[in-house]
């Protein structure tokens, strides 16, 4: 679905923070969505943790940057972090190109997959949650 | 919001501040210089392939490594810092990145113009003077729950110190980032001509923020501050977090937005070919062939680099413009072809995006 210029799919989830998770069998895939990744602008690096690293959802365990500025990357779901996606190392870009796609950040695997309640799904939600973001950070 | 005005510090302090006071949770604007050089590498950078350790171990320059993005710089006491900490949810400031960067900047951009340099924000974090040149370079983060913004005032700047620190390729890689660095920054004693008395820059500082953050409030660095810089001296000068590798892959040396100095290495059938050289707005500005391929005349070497000046990045006008070169000078360079030099050129520049 398309809300105010920006893609949100349906079938994933999508926190607060900006990221999306898919849910792939036992394990859930997550990257930043596409208003995230357009209002940061060109992603030069992305901080890949160890596999195994031990996530809580919606708690920031690696950084990522651009325009000389640091942020943080949140978990979607508590757990363990089982892939990063080596692609970024050489090219963090993949995130602007192709945020659903290619440009896939970290694969965990869920302690709880309840912890998708906590998540956005429903269109009506996401369109409200995203103007209130838009009104409060701008449009890019 | 809080006044540090901490004046000149120890090296490694300058920077633990603003980093201690994010996580504090104090905001606060910071004016300091450290009393003594420091190198200051970007989080993601490898410390190791981009400064030069054992430069820096034997001049006794420290360096650190910052919770703001961008890459390897100087830092002395004729810079004057400005660290900007606010909570992330305080409404009053901006929250996008390409809105922070402008709206911050208006005040050291009026310091500027206070004194006589007409300077200007230029996208996405760089403060230009009218003549393009670069007069203060900016960066940002999100620390604990605290946004940072910081930058510098250039009083003057060494730019041979400055070329000294970084790890470098070769010599002549060191001299092309050391002109192409005083081509294109300056400072306002460079402006001026004369250096500013540091109070009366610091003054302007603070009274042109306190028109975007409002009144600024002095204050002294309490003691739960002072502990948490400690806490954080020892993680942060730590081997483990100072020489921990990152997925940063070198790339060139960027001077300024726009501008960015390549080290070109490549193999071909005649020799070794290696290049340094200064890219800008995407065409070449100026640029240094060496190697051990066979060149005749060896004079004519000169002659290929001015010829390569302002070429578009484009591998087909790269190999148009050496190959009319080569006709018109008759040049030979056995197993050396025009392709090869494209490569050399291109190379690093594909790497590095």
């Amino acid at each position: 679905m398309n809300i105010e210029g920006y893609e949100f799919p349906e079938g994933l989830y999508y926190d607060k923070n900006h990221f999306w998770a898919r849910v792939e069998g036992d394990l859930v895939v997550m990257g930043m969505n596409d208003y995230a990744q357009k209002m940061a602008g060109s992603i030069v690096y992305v901080g890949l943790p160890p596999e195994g690293k031990k996530l809580v959802q919606g708690k920031s365990f690696t950084k990522i940057e651009s325009g000389k500025w640091l942020g943080k990357v949140f978990a979607v779901m508590s757990g363990e972090l089982v892939a990063v996606n080596e692609e970024l190392e050489k090219k963090a870009k993949l995130i602007n190109e192709d945020c659903y796609g290619k440009g896939w950040m970290f694969k965990i695997k869920p302690d709880n997959m309840d912890e998708l309640k906590n998540l956005m799904t429903d269109p009506a939600v996401l369109q409200e949650w995203l103007k209130v973001e838009i009104a409060e950070h701008g449009k890019k | 919001m809080l006044f540090f005005d901490l004046g000149k510090v120890p090296g490694q302090q300058s920077m633990l501040v603003f980093h201690a006071l994010a996580r504090l949770g104090i905001e606060a604007l910071v004016a300091v210089s450290p009393k003594s050089p420091l190198a200051s590498i970007g989080y993601f950078q490898d410390a190791q392939q981009e400064v030069d350790l054992q430069y820096c171990r034997e001049a006794g320059i420290p360096f650190m490594r910052r919770e703001v993005g961008g890459g390897a710089t100087y830092l002395d006491e004729n810079q004057i810092f400005y660290q900007l900490i606010w909570k992330k949810d305080n409404p009053r400031f901006p929250k996008a990145i390409h809105e922070i960067y402008p709206w911050f900047s208006e005040a050291p951009v009026e310091t500027y113009r206070t004194f006589g340099i007409q300077a200007e924000f230029r996208a996405v974090n760089d403060i230009i003077t009218s003549s393009g040149r670069k007069i203060a370079g900016e960066g940002g983060g999100n620390i604990g729950d605290s946004m940072v913004f910081v930058g510098g005032i250039l009083l003057d700047f060494d730019y041979q110190a400055m070329s000294k620190i970084l790890k470098v390729p070769d010599e002549k890689f060191r001299d092309k980032v050391y002109k192409t660095m005083e081509e294109n920054l300056t400072t306002m004693k460079r402006e001026l001509g004369t250096l500013p008395p540091r109070e009366e820059v610091v003054n302007v500082l603070k009274e042109r923020f306190e028109k975007r953050v409002g009144k600024l409030m002095p204050a002294s660095l309490t003691p739960e501050i002072l502990e948490k810089m400690k806490q954080l001296e020892s993680w942060m000068t730590s081997e483990e977090f100072l020489l921990k590798k990152t997925p940063r892959i070198q790339g060139g040396v960027k001077i300024r937005e726009g501008v960015e100095v390549f080290y070109g290495l490549h193999k071909a059938k005649g020799g070794l070919i290696r290049t340094a050289e200064e890219i800008s707005e995407g065409r070449i500005e100026d640029i240094t062939i060496s190697g051990d391929f066979t060149f005749y005349p060896k004079e004519g070497l000169m002659g290929l680099e001015e010829s390569l000046e302002k070429t578009p990045l484009k591998k087909e006008k790269i190999i148009e413009r050496v190959e009319t070169f080569y006709e018109e000078e008759k040049v030979e360079s056995p197993g050396v072809e025009s392709e090869d030099f494209a490569q050399t050129i291109l190379n690093p520049i594909m790497d590095s995006k």
